[in-house]
């Protein structure tokens, strides 16, 4: 154990170390979170939902467009009979009218909720992300049996950020690696979140686990919208954490940790220090 | 009662669904009824309504899967075509498994709708038709004495009349005259025949 640079005390351990007891959350203090940081995480915890969203919308999407749809085909089945009803047409017409607004105003409410999570940009320290969303991270790994260890690099420069979205992609790469960790026997899966400072002075933190790794054939893919080898993935995780890390000016890749496993990593410029 | 015109009834949740399907069946000729959940349909059910069911699977309340079960539950015999969003295809599959007519995922082209319904109400006519003959055979036979009842159940049996008399107490000639009121209230044309028809009576529930 080491103390970095916020007298904070958390594991050393590398991926091929002794497995670390209990995760990282003993030594902690543990404190509520405030009231800010609460509203942080439930941001952190809507946006990690968003593909519940996206069916949740889709869903709302198609009542109108079927509605609209039933009313056109029937407006042409009238038409093609002699002596169509007029009024009954407009009527039809009408609601079709009536269903499209129905239909923008869904999308009017998406745009607003889109763009109540518009970014607020301020320095921050990734460490101290991770730590606020350490609580959410732990009860996913315990859940499914795997110690977490962090190792903060100190003394790291400080990131210009939207810090929801930074935990966002956090989240979905701990949780791709809890998914690639279920198929192998528990007890020997580990997971590792590290920062460290890149030779290009990027701030680099990094996903790490001991579990398959990327096949070869979906190396150059996994983060292509829709790519997903799960049953029931979206394949939007790894895509979307790509947007956001180039929204920041950074980036996100991957590289294999051997003997086995991988590595997701996010790089952050970093913000020249006064 | 026989020439009863069909009736759609459309349950869905979502107005704007619910009266475009009624303006279209309407635009086809079709008569409809629409109800806002499932708990409203069972209020206004009529088993004695020839038909179909339009219901959409995925509903607060009583879900479209939950109700199709409530129906099976009650003996209903009214076919239930499905209508779907995207996400609701292994929904679909297993209302299909528990005897839904079809399903469809929205929107849909009218023509696949109409179609269906077609399909359903002619699969809707042929129940009600056996459910009738059922109920016409259980009439004849609810009209028969204690004794010809027994008679009738000997004669399922392949009893003769000789064998009969004996286990009845009664001469055979009395034997014959209950056969032939049996033979002759049931309408059966044959031995055969009656003992399909009473069989029939014995493996369906009396439900409609
Ligand atoms: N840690 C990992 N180990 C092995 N494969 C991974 C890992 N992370 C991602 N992948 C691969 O990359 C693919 C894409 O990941 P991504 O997060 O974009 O989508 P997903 O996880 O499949 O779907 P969703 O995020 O909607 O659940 C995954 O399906 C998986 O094949
Ligand atoms: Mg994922």
């Amino acid at each position: 154990m080491k103390a970095d640079s916020n007298g904070q005390l958390h594991h050393d351990v590398g991926m091929s170390a002794e497995p670390p007891h209990g995760g990282s959350g003993g030594d902690r203090e543990k404190q509520q979170p405030p009231a800010a940081l609460h509203g942080r995480l439930l941001q952190v915890s809507r946006m990690a939902t968003i593909g519940e969203m996206a069916a949740g919308v889709a869903h709302e999407l198609n009542q109108p467009l079927t509605a609209i749809a039933n009313y056109a085909q029937a407006c042409s089945r009238l038409l093609a009979r002699p002596g169509a009803d007029p009024a009954e047409l407009r009527q039809a017409l009408a609601e079709i009218t009536g269903q499209a607004t129905r239909a923008a105003d869904i999308v009017r409410r998406l745009r607003a909720l889109a763009r109540n999570q518009q970014s607020e940009r301020v320095p921050a320290s990734v460490n101290a992300l991770v730590r606020e969303i350490i609580d959410l991270l732990e009860s996913d790994t315990r859940l499914h049996g795997v110690p977490l260890s962090l190792e903060l690099a100190d003394g790291l420069p400080l990131v210009v950020v939207d810090g929801g979205q930074i935990q966002h992609v956090v989240m979905n790469f701990v949780r791709n690696s809890l998914e690639a960790l279920a198929a192998q026997p528990s007890g020997e899966s580990r997971l590792l979140i590290r920062t460290s400072v890149t030779t290009q002075h990027d701030v680099e933190l990094a996903v790490i686990d001991n579990g398959p790794g990327l096949a070869p054939d979906a190396l150059g893919h996994v983060f292509d919208p829709f790519f997903s080898t799960k049953e029931s993935g979206t394949g939007m995780g790894l895509a979307i954490s790509n947007t956001i890390a180039r929204l920041h000016g950074g980036s996100v890749g991957y590289r294999p940790n051997p003997p086995t496993g991988a590595c997701f990593y996010l790089h952050l410029p970093s913000q020249p220090t006064p | 009662m026989q020439e009863q015109a069909p009736t759609i009834y459309i349950v869905d949740d979502d107005e704007g669904v619910r009266n475009s399907l009624r303006f279209l069946l309407k635009s086809v000729g079709l008569a409809t009824r629409v109800h806002a959940s499932a708990n409203e349909f069972l209020g206004a059910y009529k088993p004695k309504q020839p038909g179909c069911l339009v219901l959409d699977v995925r509903m607060p309340g009583m879900s479209g899967l939950e109700l199709q079960q409530q129906l099976n539950l009650l003996g209903a015999i009214i076919p239930v075509i499905f209508i779907t969003g995207h996400g609701d295809i292994p929904m679909a599959v297993e209302a299909m498994q528990h005897g839904a007519a079809d399903f469809l995922q929205k929107p849909f082209r009218d023509q696949d709708l109409i179609d269906r319904i077609q399909r359903a109400l002619e699969r809707d006519t042929r129940s009600r038709a056996a459910l009738a003959q059922l109920d016409r055979i259980r009439a004849c036979f609810d009209s028969l004495t204690p004794r010809e009842r027994e008679v009738l159940a000997l004669m399922t049996r392949g009893k003769l009349n000789k064998v009969m008399a004996a286990e009845l107490g009664v001469s055979q000639r009395t034997v014959e005259i209950h056969r032939a009121r049996v033979m002759e209230k049931t309408g059966a044309a044959s031995l055969a025949q009656l003992v399909r028809m009473a069989m029939d009576l014995e493996s369906e529930p009396a439900t409609l």
